[in-house]
């Protein structure tokens, strides 16, 4: 076919504009590194979605996520950060976003935020750990309870247990039953966090105004007060009633006898219920509900999984980040991410009456606004919200170590918890 | 730094110049000290530097990141006050015996019974030494399976009807650091039988036969004659297993997790829990010094005995 | 004499058992599925054989966005073992010589403190040596972990090497430098053929340590580039939200086969390795 000057100018305008919209493409395309722990399970499906929806927005999704849990992450993190090449987000929570935030330069998204509409919707505790120099540089995931209380079906039954318990009084009762129809009460794990988990769930069930003051706030005059005494009595008590031969397994090994109704009670945070359904469980098999509370309406004991914005190097990466942000903080996201994990939207205003929800997430969300309205929302201790890491491993030194030596009596557990605070300080 | 001994002339072969010889002798002297020093100063010098440069951050205020401010002693003195360090220690040392001991003891028997001319040696040797291949992690994963009361051995001999039986260590705060030594004998009891074995085995012959010749039976002649002369072979043992011991990591954090409680924790679980888990990098890198410091306890007797003994071959 | 035989045996054959026990118990839990050893205990016979965990094991696990299994991640760690055995050992036999056989001045000195290295912990070296790959550009690839574990290698290599070396006699190093021979024509010619033995422990040493090493491997590498036991850690980070006891014990015994491997065939030469001199 001759080549008429026709053909050469539409053949050489469409070869000049092919790099041109080569370069275009790849300068928009908006591209995001992130750093996280979840490589499986239900996280690793959620954050996997959440990537999927980044790329049907037109973005180029890379997340690399470090095996093991949280210290092998920051490790990761930190050389990362050492060697100058940050990811566009990490994962990161509670005091630790205020700590890593000096070390290294953040994005600051608060016009994303305001445009959104965002500030006032998710919980006051988590904004105010996502914006440690007043501005926002971080944004919440979604949130869990701690203070969930999981009842056996059978056990209930096996022990002559109509309903859960309200307070410690009942509770204690309710393990004595069970103790006497030959079960194991409490269902617990044997790793620092859960022994963390049970004191905080048993002083925020006493009175969660002292948790605030000598958990949250350090008050020396609330950690020597006999409300935090009769947390450590009554943690002696589930202490005496956990699986003797856990060992440092992780407490869903218990999760067939649980079923089953060989052990009665679990008190572990929301994600539970997700453990249970892999572990086999039909909704007939548990119930769930607060944990015990002393006096007043329940209050909320808060985790939550928030990503860090690090300032990026690339117009790439800061589009990745935009789009990033945006969908985060959209109400459908947060309902696509909580149906997966199990966990409820950071969002307060998301509507959980849809399906794919549970009625343990409904009462949970239900809850949180509750405790918003009431003041009653708490930060988690042994999830690493109340305190930096470093007083938080400081505390929960003294509390494994209370939970797994028996001749420690309540008053030294104290003791040795206001002596931990002061040397951590 | 010179080489001991310049390389001999050579004759210069007919019609060569002399001048090429040099160059190649100039060269060949410049390409051996690098061959030399090249690896052998990376080697030497990671070692120093790395360790000069935890030294220095210890000293300072490094939280998250390293971070030059000298504080002086207060990482010391905080790290040295906390239980968890504490613990660690006496850990260390009831472990440090404990496994190097008793993994000397296995294997020396294990050697001495292979070195009976067994049948099937070379199938039990394997089975000895397979351990070794497997992670430490591993190792602690399944131990923590087979000592746990509920799961592992104390529960097999129950059901077998021996219903009192008890093997808990595992979940009892003053007895679980044995169970860490029973899984790290498990584990590097076949190395030491191959040190033994291969020491027994070196031993000359004439040595054996004329204490057998002097009327020693079996024990007698492993005891006066054939134990003493594999000395060395304890040293080199106990050396190896000491460094195994003292960085021990993966087996504690997978068998015990340092549990029950903070009860089996150990030096190394204390650098990195300061260090990674609690972000506080001076605290963590006063730890290390410790743990540092307590080596040279050890090594300084090994290295002066080893240059008691050096000068006296050189008498005599 | 029979009785002591006997003895003899028995106890070899008693010790053995033990020493087979926590294998047998991988073994047959990597034959049972995950939901029966949850249901039941992490001990015990199957209740019915199944052969699926190691399909699942080898390439369809999930980690991440991927699911390949551990197959790449076993690729990985060979790329990353195998260069960096046949590096820290060519090293070590190098240095070693120097040290035992070519001699200068501060030898001992310079041995006493690459020796000390064997008793440097992981975890005081992490930050170290970010900094070194940072500067080095080689963070995040393969290349950078053979460079930390070559060097770390050294410690132990020139260890061995060096206590292999001092056995050969002197007086043949002294003939062959009269007969003119330099630096690298004896290490070739000489030292080399004698060191087979001390070679393959070193080797077999080596590859085992580099094979089976966590810590640097999740930290200096991300993503598909990780060695084989970052898979494992993920896959036990996996079991706390789901039982996939049988996947790990699959996963364990595929990510264990090369070391096994080279203990049952090197068993024999790591013996006669040690045995031709290597322990001084």
């Amino acid at each position: 076919m001759p080549i008429t000057r026709r053909r050469l100018l539409a053949g050489s305008a469409a070869g000049l504009a092919f790099p041109a919209l080569a370069r275009a493409e790849s300068a928009d395309k908006p591209r995001l590194t992130a750093i996280s722990q979840w490589s499986a399970g239900s996280d690793g499906a959620a954050i996997s979605a959440l990537g999927k929806l980044f790329e049907e927005h037109g973005g180029i999704w890379q997340h690399n996520p470090v095996p093991g849990f949280t210290t092998e992450m920051m490790n990761k993190l930190r050389a990362q950060i050492i060697a100058g090449d940050p990811p566009a987000v990490s994962q990161l929570k509670g005091p630790e976003i205020a700590a890593w935030s000096k070390i290294a330069p953040t994005v600051d998204i608060s016009t994303l935020v305001k445009a959104a509409g965002y500030a006032d919707k998710a919980p006051a505790e988590l904004a105010k750990s996502c914006q440690p120099a007043g501005h926002w540089i971080a944004l919440p995931l979604q949130v869990y309870r701690i203070n969930t209380l999981f009842m056996s079906t059978k056990g209930m039954q096996r022990a002559g247990v109509t309903r859960a318990p309200k307070s410690w009084a009942e509770f204690n009762d309710t393990a004595e039953k069970m103790k006497a129809a030959g079960m194991i009460p409490v269902a617990n794990g044997g790793i620092r966090w859960d022994d963390g988990m049970k004191f905080e769930i048993a002083l925020a069930g006493i009175n969660p105004d002292i948790y605030r003051r000598a958990i949250m706030q350090l008050d020396i005059d609330a950690l020597k007060g006999k409300e935090v005494l009769a947390a450590f009595e009554q943690l002696r008590k589930l202490a005496n009633w956990m699986n003797p031969n856990i060992a440092a397994q992780g407490w869903a090994v218990n999760l067939p006898a649980f079923v089953k109704g060989d052990m009665g009670m679990v008190l572990m945070g929301g994600w539970a219920q997700g453990n249970l359904m892999r572990a086999g469980a039909t909704p007939a098999d548990f119930s769930s509900g607060p944990a015990p509370q002393e006096s007043g309406p329940p209050c909320f004991d808060l985790n939550a999984d928030c990503f860090i914005f690090w300032k990026p190097k690339g117009a790439d990466l800061e589009a990745g980040q935009k789009l990033f942000a945006e969908l985060v903080m959209q109400p459908a996201t947060q309902e696509m991410y909580s149906k997966i994990t199990g966990s409820i939207p950071a969002r307060t205003d998301v509507n959980l009456q849809v399906d794919g929800f549970t009625d343990g997430q409904r009462d949970s969300a239900k809850n949180l606004r509750e405790a918003i309205a009431g003041d009653r929302v708490l930060l988690s201790l042994g999830h690493n919200m109340a305190q930096p890491n470093g007083m938080t491993a400081a505390m929960i030194d003294v509390l494994t170590d209370y939970v797994h030596n028996s001749a420690i009596p309540a008053a030294e557990g104290q003791k040795r918890l206001v002596e931990a605070v002061a040397s951590a300080q | 730094m010179r080489t001991i001994l310049p390389l001999p002339a050579r004759e210069p072969k007919a019609g060569r110049p002399e001048v090429a010889d040099v160059w190649r002798r100039r060269i060949g002297g410049a390409l051996t000290q690098l061959a030399i020093w090249v690896p052998l100063a990376i080697a030497a010098g990671h070692v120093v530097v790395f360790t000069v440069w935890t030294t220095w951050v210890s000293f300072t205020a490094s939280t998250l990141m390293p971070d030059y401010s000298w504080v002086g002693l207060r990482n010391y003195w905080a790290v040295t006050r906390t239980a968890n360090f504490q613990i660690a220690y006496v850990n260390l040392l009831i472990f440090g015996l404990g496994f190097v001991l008793l993994t000397m003891a296995l294997g020396l028997l294990l050697a001495i019974l292979l070195d009976q001319r067994v049948r099937g040696e070379n199938v039990l040797r394997t089975i000895f030494l397979y351990p070794l291949a497997v992670s430490f992690v591993v190792t602690g994963t399944v131990w923590s399976w087979l000592l746990n009361p509920g799961l592992g051995i104390q529960k097999l001999v129950n059901d077998l009807g021996w219903t009192d039986f008890r093997f808990d260590w595992l979940v009892q705060s003053d007895k679980a650091i044995y169970t860490l030594i029973l899984a790290g004998v498990w584990q590097g009891a076949g190395f030491a039988m191959a040190l033994f074995l291969a020491g027994l085995r070196s031993v000359d012959g004439e040595l054996i036969k004329a204490a057998q010749i002097d009327g020693a039976g079996p024990w007698r002649t492993y005891h006066r004659v054939l134990l003493p002369t594999i000395w060395p072979i304890f040293v080199t043992v106990f050396v190896i297993l000491l460094q195994s011991a003292i960085k021990a990591f993966d087996l504690v954090r997978a068998l015990t997790g340092g549990g029950p409680g903070i009860s089996t924790m150990l030096p190394t679980l204390v650098v990195y829990d300061f260090m990674f888990q609690r972000s506080e990098l001076g605290r963590g890198s006063a730890a290390a010094v410790l743990m540092l410091l307590s080596l040279v306890v050890v090594l300084l007797p090994y290295g002066l005995y080893v240059r008691w003994q050096r000068q006296r071959q050189a008498r005599a | 004499m029979k009785w002591s035989r006997l003895i003899i045996h028995a106890a070899l054959i008693a010790l053995a058992l033990l020493f087979l026990v926590p294998l047998g118990v991988v073994v047959v839990n990597s034959l049972r599925s995950s939901q029966e050893i949850a249901a039941t205990s992490m001990i015990g016979w199957p209740g019915h054989l199944t052969f699926a965990n190691y399909g699942q094991a080898w390439n369809h696990f999930c980690m991440a966005e991927h699911c390949w299994g551990i197959e790449p991640y076993m690729l990985n760690s060979f790329t990353l073992a195998v260069p960096a055995t046949i590096l820290s050992t060519l090293l070590g036999a190098l240095a070693g010589y120097s040290i035992a056989l070519w001699r200068f001045r501060g030898d001992q000195m310079i041995f006493a403190l690459v020796t000390l290295g064997i008793f440097l912990p992981e975890q005081m070296k992490l930050i170290p040596w970010v900094v070194v790959l940072r500067d080095l550009s080689l963070m995040n690839t393969i290349a950078g972990l053979v460079l930390i574990h070559t060097v770390q290698g050294m410690s132990f290599t020139t260890l061995f090497c060096r206590n292999y070396y001092v056995g050969i006699p002197q007086d043949l190093m002294k003939a062959a430098r009269i007969d003119g021979a330099g630096f690298f024509r004896i290490f070739w010619r000489i030292v080399l053929p004698l060191s087979p033995p001390i070679l393959i422990v070193t080797v077999i040493f080596q590859f085992t340590g580099i094979w089976n090493e966590f810590l640097f491997g999740v930290t200096f590498t991300s993503g598909g580039q990780q060695p084989v036991t970052a898979a494992l850690i993920a896959l036990s980070a996996a079991i706390t939200s789901e039982p996939m006891y049988g996947e790990q014990s699959a996963a364990v015994l595929i990510a264990a086969l090369p070391t096994l491997l080279v203990y049952l065939f090197g068993g024999r030469y790591f013996l006669s390795g040690l045995t031709a001199g290597a322990v001084k």
